[in-house]
């Protein structure tokens, strides 16, 4: 049954922080200022000297086990048979127990005060097709599917090729 | 006047042609809305990419954008910007109508008026200027807000039968454009397609592809997937370093110093091709003794790039086949020309020009369509009969200070569209002190900005969604014709249909025939070389032709120069330096910058870091800053300082900055104290708007690139060729002091 479930890979060798799928996002699910279910977090730190940025799209992972969903005192979280979670903002109460519980800080609380969140675009997914985020990216770093099929993708990316070998994709190749 | 003009009219096509789909169900905000069509076109919006965009129309109005799946390069992925075209189009801050200034200048107070109202002001103000001082005290500034060409030689057609002073140049890159010219002659660029299969290492200079070419990454990713190795030259620790085999970190505006260390390694050690010299290159011994000095301790010293890292990135670059893919950032400095030069120079000995698996790339000549001849732009610009008088010109690196010393005449009127005139042109306080000396300054604008403060007449533009465009990418060889995908919005009226009824009532009707659309003008424009209709939606992109784009430029080692070779000493600058004033020196030597902790050491003590600005992800130039998603996304405005340099401040992460120099302050800057900038280096995005805060532009100076010495001249000119004399502003070398407030 796990294994049917999809998921969300963020392939950071290759997100270089462009926030194509934040706007993609926000023009999705026509979201006004406020809400943001996905932000690029940066990150600077030494790698063998070297100074480096790293970055990381987190929009909600939609957790094999979903601490969000345990922690919801109204029922209004639910996690569908393909691994989707998603709210139903009819129940939520707008106690923001999700977000105490969520470890990414991703539940978001628009003009409503009730949760909202990334819904992986179940409304495309349904359709076969991928959430907004990655169909935008230009770097193809936003990877959605099985993890077998998640793992076909990076194996071809990386599996025996020189990238693989790269930290960050930089830094200790090559010395 | 006896005859009455006809009252102003569009003529509104049927856009349904244009349609690939109609009735297309699309997603919008969770819901399947159906679309009444979509259109493919193209974004203008002077980036490497140009995408090939599909755009969805509901009742007129764009309800949705998306990636062109069928683009072979931009494969149906957009940037931030180009998915918030869809906010930027339906904002309720466009400007609306025609608006007259009714307070002071820089008040902002206007009132509407009807666009026969705001002809009939044009047409008034202009005669008496005309009359007054002369059709030269008129002059357009227009740049790359839209960067398309076909409205701008509409415009120039009428800007030439008036006889205004013309605007030429660039602040851009023309510094580095003259420089790669007058060393390989022709301007082209291998599409990434040919270099990402066949290279074993890329080196980036100058360029920063997360925010202006994300479209280059998987690219990048499949060499490296192939084992290439990669490069960067950047001082800034951009997300492309981050990824490099080896960052090298140029103190800014040494990038010059870097590929003259480079050199003298690579022949000292035998490394260089000593067949592609001899048969390719002019001018080896004289390059050979420029040099002599610049041995990896000497380098170290000028650019502070270690010399071990020097001489691996040497190694690397001449036993590899490397492809050298070089941006703008390192030639906005007073050296920007020499620098690309010993760019240009470092491929050649090497002999890296010319091969599927390494090549040259600069900017391609479909950049400039007009200047070699793929666009017919006379045929527009100068029409068959009419008589065109020599004006004299003036450089838009230098467009403040022509118009406080023009002189004769004067320049009393600007017409301002696609370009920000006080937000992008250095040092605010100038410009706008030269603003106030016109007589007329109408600014066509689609949202009021920092511009539209100081105009007398405000004309509502159209986004380039509403209006035809002709774009040519300058990095890959994929065209699409750029249509309305939309009748305008509220008054907007397109760019080329302003300039065409100015000058119908100006008293040229006979060249502005009313049938004529905008791709009428792009057939006369690019008809006798391109498919047009096989380039226009529904169809679409097209590849330019081999004798325009090679798919592997130089091939033929048939260099455009005098000597048929890559001058290594280049003869053009040496002759082009006997007329003009500047930095002609025919060898690529080094110089410092304008303002620079060795070239101006006082200046230095009182003002300790280099300001250089990145061009961010969330604005191409100052558009899309007034967004408020793009405004959610960014956040505040940000300098990026070192920790050495902020402890020695007491600065802290977070904490609110002054930022100043002679030329003026930004408060409230939010202070990053970061490791992505080296000490005496700050990092302050391009692009804020002046009255929003953050414009980089309140600071920078009016130091140019060169070769030719443009300031001197006041930036007024009679003879003038973008490749030989370039220019550029030089926006980076720039000292500044922050102070913790």
């Amino acid at each position: 049954m796990k294994n049917a479930q999809i998921t969300l890979y963020i392939d950071t060798k290759r997100c270089m922080n462009c926030r194509a799928c934040e706007i993609a996002c926000k023009l999705e699910h026509d979201l006004p200022v406020g809400p943001r279910y996905t932000m690029v977090t940066e990150t600077d730190l030494m790698v063998e000297g070297e100074p480096k940025s790293m970055f990381l799209p987190t929009p909600c992972l939609h957790c094999g086990d979903a601490p969000c969903l345990s922690a919801c005192p109204a029922g209004a979280i639910s996690k569908r048979s393909d691994g989707i979670v998603l709210v139903n903002k009819d129940k939520c109460i707008g106690c923001h127990e999700c977000l105490w519980a969520c470890p990414f800080g991703i539940p978001q609380f628009g003009s409503d005060g009730k949760m909202e969140k990334c819904t992986l675009c179940a409304h495309r997914v349904d359709e076969g097709d991928r959430p907004a985020c990655a169909r935008a990216c230009p770097a193809e770093a936003i990877l959605v599917g099985t993890t077998a099929e998640i793992s076909e993708t990076l194996r071809r990316r990386y599996a025996g090729t020189a990238f693989a070998k790269t930290l960050l994709g930089g830094a200790a190749q090559g010395r | 006047m006896a005859k009455k003009t006809p009252a102003f009219q569009r003529h509104c096509e049927d856009l349904n042609k244009y349609a690939v789909a109609k009735n297309v169900p699309v997603w919008v905000g969770g819901e399947k809305i159906v679309a009444d069509r979509v259109v493919k076109t193209a974004c203008p919006h002077n980036c490497y990419d140009t995408c090939g965009m599909l755009v969805y129309v509901k009742d007129e109005k764009v309800i949705k954008i998306e990636g062109d799946p069928e683009h072979p390069i931009t494969r149906g992925h957009l940037c931030l910007k180009g998915y918030s075209n869809v906010q930027k189009i339906n904002s309720p801050d466009r400007v609306k109508y025609p608006m007259l200034r009714t307070g002071e200048r820089g008040e902002g107070k206007f009132r509407r008026i009807s666009w026969d109202e705001a002809f009939d002001y044009m047409v008034k103000k202009i005669t008496a200027m005309r009359s007054k001082y002369g059709s030269e005290s008129l002059v357009e500034y227009c740049y790359s807000g839209n960067r398309e060409h076909m409205a701008k030689a509409v415009s120039g057609r009428f800007l030439n039968l008036f006889g205004a002073t013309k605007l030429v140049g660039s602040f851009c890159l023309l510094s580095g454009a003259a420089g790669s010219y007058q060393t390989v002659g022709y301007q082209h660029t291998m599409s990434p397609e040919v270099w990402s299969e066949n290279c074993e290492a890329v080196m980036l200079v100058g360029r920063n592809p997360s925010f202006t070419n994300p479209h280059i990454y998987p690219f990048l990713y499949r060499a490296k997937e192939r084992g290439a190795l990669l490069i960067v030259s950047d001082p800034y620790v951009t997300a492309v370093a981050s990824k490099a085999d080896l960052h090298l970190q140029p103190r800014p505006g040494t990038d010059g110093a870097m590929a003259l260390g480079m050199m003298h390694w690579i022949i000292k050690n035998d490394l260089h091709n000593k067949e592609f010299i001899a048969k390719y290159t002019h001018g080896f011994e004289e390059l050979t003794k420029l040099l002599e000095k610049w041995t990896p301790e000497y380098t170290e010293e000028i650019t502070e790039i270690p010399k071990e890292k020097l001489i691996r990135a040497a190694e690397i670059f001449a036993t590899k086949e490397t492809h050298l893919e070089c941006g703008y950032g390192h030639q906005r400095y007073s050296n920007g020309h020499q620098v690309q030069r010993a760019m240009a120079c470092l491929a050649a000995i090497c002999g890296h020009i010319g091969k599927a698996s390494a090549n040259y790339n600069f900017i391609d000549s479909m950049g400039f369509p007009g200047i070699e001849g793929f666009a017919k732009t006379a045929a527009v610009t100068s029409p068959a009969g009419a008589e065109i008088k020599p004006t004299r010109m003036i450089n838009i690196a230098t467009f403040a200070k022509a118009v406080h010393e023009a002189k004769d005449p004067p320049i009393k009127g600007v017409i301002c569209y696609r370009g920000g005139l006080v937000s992008q042109q250095p040092w605010v306080d100038y410009t706008i002190a030269a603003l106030k000396k016109l007589d007329l300054f109408v600014v066509i604008e689609q949202f009021m900005t920092d511009d539209t403060d100081w105009a007398d007449l405000v004309l509502p533009g159209c986004h380039f969604l509403e209006q035809y465009g002709l774009h040519t990418s300058y990095w890959h060889h994929f065209n699409q014709i750029l249509v309305p995908v939309c009748q305008p919005y509220y008054e907007a009226v397109p760019d080329l249909e302003i300039f065409e009824e100015l000058g119908r009532r100006l008293g040229y009707a006979e060249y502005f025939p009313r049938e004529r659309t905008g791709l009428d003008y792009i057939r006369m424009l690019i008809g006798d070389n391109t498919d047009v209709d096989a380039a226009t939606s529904p169809n679409g992109p097209v590849r330019l032709g081999e004798e325009w784009c090679p798919r592997v430029p130089y091939e033929k080692k048939d260099f455009n120069t005098p000597t048929g070779k890559v001058e290594l000493y280049s003869t053009m600058m040496e002759e082009r330096g006997k007329k003009f004033k500047g930095d002609y020196e025919p060898l690529p030597h080094f110089i410092e910058p304008d303002e620079s902790p060795c070239r101006t050491p006082e200046l230095f003590k009182k003002y300790p870091l280099t300001c250089i600005s990145q061009h961010p992800a969330f604005r191409t130039h100052s558009q899309f800053y007034n967004l408020p998603w793009i405004q959610e996304i960014e956040g505040p405005p940000k300098i990026f300082i070192n920790e050495a340099d902020a402890a020695a401040r007491g600065i802290k992460d977070g904490d609110k900055v002054r930022v100043f120099n002679d030329r003026g302050e930004l408060t409230n800057i939010l202070a990053r104290v970061s490791i992505r900038v080296r000490r005496n280096v700050a990092e302050l995005s391009s692009g804020m708007w002046v009255k929003l805060g953050g414009s980089v532009n309140k600071l920078t100076s009016l130091s140019i690139g060169g070769p030719r010495d443009v300031l001197s001249e006041d930036g007024i000119m009679y003879e003038y060729h973008p490749l030989y004399d370039g220019n550029t502003t030089a926006y980076f070398n720039s000292l500044v002091e922050v102070e913790k407030m």
